[in-house]
């Protein structure tokens, strides 16, 4: 169940208080912008954003609590950018779906050492990943969330995301280990 | 004993904990032989931890203003300190303006990319230098729109600026002065080099830009005063309840 402050928050924004919506985004845009930066790329996150809290505010008559309203405006944010990106992909679907089905290149004994991680490397790296593996690591990894709930949100098997998830590490550390070449990418 | 290839497609169940005991102690004893591997998962657990600390990134500001205009901005109606322009006048002005604006903006994007596109354009042979010369010209004539175009939203968002918050309008003219350093820049690097597509793009970007935070503020400010009395019969039914 929802705290007590986010049904009397949400009743606020409902009713229009002066000041709620203001309070609603000032509390959730960062986690959501984090999210849309990385999932989608800075460029394009702050349209989505602003998408994001538009749709929030024509919705927030069907919030009842079930969930946190952090939940609620993560789910809300994660379906924006699955959806652009479904959109994206459908405008470059043969490059995408070749990215999608390589195989993970960097092998155990490929020498690869991440050492010390730097998070505007990792940030970088991230930008270079294919559309799905990223999608499931920044979930997962950075988010927090599991392989079921991640499995749900994409509609595919939690095998599915567990395997998007390897890719993804194995690339990224890949990529930082010839970190040259990832800040040259970007 | 279990090969380095097998162990790899598990090292990621493994540093989350997700191997049940008997694969966990597999995938261990192959560790305890192998520095190979065990260099992957060290790396691997060390992405996971990273990963988890990348934080939330605050978004700029004019992202919040262009949402408030657009919800008819309960929020800002608490930066409402007092309405003094007739409604129905700014409103007449903030149509035709934004009307204006969609006709600009689609022209600079048709001739931009135009321009990109059309590789004659740039080859500097004699039959293309009649378009490179109309391309020109109408690149210059966007630009003097869009110039118009902030001349008469400054002029607008100036008109009635008590409307807004002082902390607001700081900000805003914080946005509005960053935005003013690119616009002189990309202006330096075009006075040097006139063909010089990026300095254009930038330039266009960052005139774009300012076109954007003003509409957002002039925008506000109308909202403002659209709403005025219900947002003063709204206040006050909330501090009567408060009281």
């Amino acid at each position: 169940m929802a705290a007590h402050a986010d049904l009397a928050l949400a009743e606020q924004c409902r009713a229009h208080l002066p000041g709620a919506f203001e309070q609603l985004y000032r509390a959730h845009a960062p986690r959501l912008f984090g999210l849309a930066c990385r999932m989608v790329g800075r460029h394009e996150a702050e349209d989505l954003l602003q998408e994001v809290f538009l749709t929030a505010h024509r919705k927030l008559g069907m919030y009842r609590g079930e969930s946190s309203l952090g939940t609620w405006l993560f789910r809300l944010a994660t379906n924006h950018c699955l959806d652009h990106l479904r959109s994206k992909r459908a405008r470059f679907a043969a490059l995408t779906d070749e990215l999608e089905t390589e195989p993970v290149a960097a092998g155990a004994s490929s020498g690869a050492v991440v050492g010390v991680v730097d998070r505007m490397d990792l940030e970088r790296a991230l930008a270079s990943l294919p559309p799905g593996c990223r999608t499931v690591f920044v979930l997962h990894d950075v988010e927090g969330c599991e392989h079921q709930e991640i499995a749900a949100l994409l509609g595919i098997a939690d095998g599915t995301s567990k395997s998007q998830l390897h890719k993804a590490r194995m690339r990224l550390r890949g990529l930082l280990g010839s970190a040259g070449g990832v800040r040259g990418s970007n | 004993m279990t090969t380095c290839q097998d162990t790899e497609s598990r090292l990621t169940l493994f540093v989350d904990g997700d191997l049940s005991a008997d694969e966990r102690a597999v995938v261990a004893a192959h560790l305890d032989a192998c520095a190979g591997c065990r260099g992957v998962a060290r790396d691997l657990e060390r992405l996971r931890r990273t990963a988890g600390a990348l934080g939330p990134v605050t978004p700029p500001d004019h992202v919040w203003l262009e949402v408030a205009g657009q919800i008819g901005a309960p929020g800002p109606r608490a930066w409402v300190r007092r309405a003094t322009t007739d409604p129905r006048v700014a409103l007449r002005q903030w149509l035709g303006l934004a009307a204006m604006l969609v006709v600009i903006t689609l022209s600079a994007y048709v001739v931009l990319r135009t321009t990109r596109q059309d590789p004659a354009a740039t080859a500097g042979n004699a039959a293309a230098t009649g378009s490179v010369q109309a391309l020109t010209e109408e690149l210059t004539s966007a630009m003097h729109h869009y110039e118009n175009a902030i001349t008469q939203l400054e002029a607008l968002a100036k008109g009635d600026s008590q409307v807004i918050d002082p902390v607001v309008a700081a900000t805003l003219q914080q946005n509005i002065q960053t935005i003013d350093g690119a616009i002189a820049e990309s202006r330096s690097a075009l006075g040097q080099s006139p063909e010089n597509e990026p300095a254009r793009e930038s330039l266009f970007e960052a005139l774009k830009s300012k076109v954007g935070v003003l509409q957002a503020t002039v925008n506000l400010m109308n909202q403002m005063r659209k709403g005025d009395q219900a947002a003063a019969a709204e206040a006050a039914a909330a501090f009567g309840k408060k009281s």
